[in-house]
């Protein structure tokens, strides 16, 4: 009755399978993918890294690294916003 | 050709027993000759809610070691003619058995029956792998919540990982009115995480307890719902197209109505 009460005036309108959904789909990836968020962290500096070397990239702003998961495969997604090519310096 | 089928979920308490007991019933039901297995050695429940308990004399690793004939073991159902049930030891472990044992006894099994129905035990470990061993293909059984749905996948994993066919799903438990509210994970959540074929859908109804209270399961009753969501999962798993989904009706009172009619709740129909 109160979560009625609280759907009908409004309070919490997200009904709870999203919760159930989003938990599990979150649960599912760490499940496949054994990576801490140290790790993912450090793997997310060091490609930045080598992609540096090659495109400059706008600093940190509307960089995107995630774990996605789409009919049973995960998937590293990531979106870099890049500013211009490095020039390449003769070696 | 016979097929040999492996019911299992991962979790526990999900209702693979009761799925096992009913498919075998409405499929031998349907004119084919069935063999339930239950490979739950140790924790063997498939008697009970079959209603056979009383009946057992050998059993599976009986069966195996050689005390006895297959078809000293084999006890039928009298209820459906077709319907034969090889029971579980109680008193060994499930060490007892090995999965190459288990091939050849089902290899032996399926040159009697036109479908054996392996009634897999929970967890991942032995008795989980004696009991995919010997299938053809697996259903997967799970309910509405976020600890089964997870355990599915990682068996669905470890079944593509045996190499056996893309495995198949039925939900069970679901609760038309609640997943109507969007309290519960309706099917196409479940099958966009899990991305499974569905096989079909069984709702959460009394009918389970009072069927197994009595060792007689739904799909011997024609008036039951439960029953005939598991006839149409029956003749889905015989290859039959366009079976028509259930349609599940809740909650048609005043209020429901009227919230309805305000746009408070969605539709009262949900399909599987």
């Amino acid at each position: 009755m109160r979560e009625i009460l609280k759907r009908l005036f409004g309070g919490d309108t997200r009904p709870s399978k999203d919760d159930a959904k989003q938990r599990l789909k979150f649960l599912l990836i760490h499940d496949q993918v054994d990576l801490t968020p140290g790790q993912l962290e450090q793997m997310k500096a060091e490609i930045m890294e080598v992609i540096s070397r090659y495109v400059e990239v706008e600093d940190d702003h509307g960089t995107e690294f995630k774990l996605a998961r789409e009919d049973g495969h995960v998937a590293l997604v990531s979106s870099i916003p890049v500013r211009r090519v490095v020039e390449r310096q003769a070696s | 050709m016979s097929e040999c089928i492996v019911i299992t979920s991962g979790k526990g308490g999900v209702g693979k027993t009761t799925t096992t007991a009913n498919l075998g019933v409405a499929l031998a039901r349907g004119g084919a000759k069935v063999a339930v297995l239950d490979a739950d050695i140790g924790l063997r429940n498939l008697d009970v809610i079959l209603g056979l308990e009383n009946r057992i004399v050998y059993d599976l690793v009986h069966v195996i070691e050689g005390e006895c004939r297959l078809k000293q073991a084999l006890i039928r159902d009298k209820r459906a003619d077709t319907l034969y049930l090889l029971p579980a030891a109680q008193t060994r472990d499930k060490n007892a058995v090995t999965p190459a044992q288990m091939r050849e006894l089902i290899t032996q099994m399926k040159a009697e029956f036109d479908f054996v129905l392996i009634d897999c035990p929970a967890g991942i470990e032995q008795g989980f792998k004696n009991a995919i061993a010997g299938a053809d293909r697996a259903i997967i059984v799970t309910t509405p919540e976020v600890s089964a749905i997870r355990d599915a996948d990682r068996i669905i994993g470890m079944v593509e990982a045996a190499e056996l066919p893309e495995p198949e799903l039925i939900i069970n438990r679901v609760r038309p009115r609640m997943v109507a509210s969007g309290d519960m994970m309706n099917k196409e959540d479940i099958l966009e995480i899990l991305a499974i074929p569905l096989l079909g859908i069984v709702p959460d109804h009394e009918d389970v307890i009072v069927t197994a209270n009595k060792g007689m399961p739904a799909a011997f009753d024609d008036e039951s719902i439960v029953g005939e969501a598991y006839r149409r999962i029956g003749r889905r798993i015989k290859g039959e197209k366009d079976v028509p989904e259930m349609v599940f009706n809740h909650d048609t009172g005043f209020w429901a109505t009227l919230k309805r009619w305000m746009g408070l709740a969605p539709s009262r129909e949900v399909a599987g």
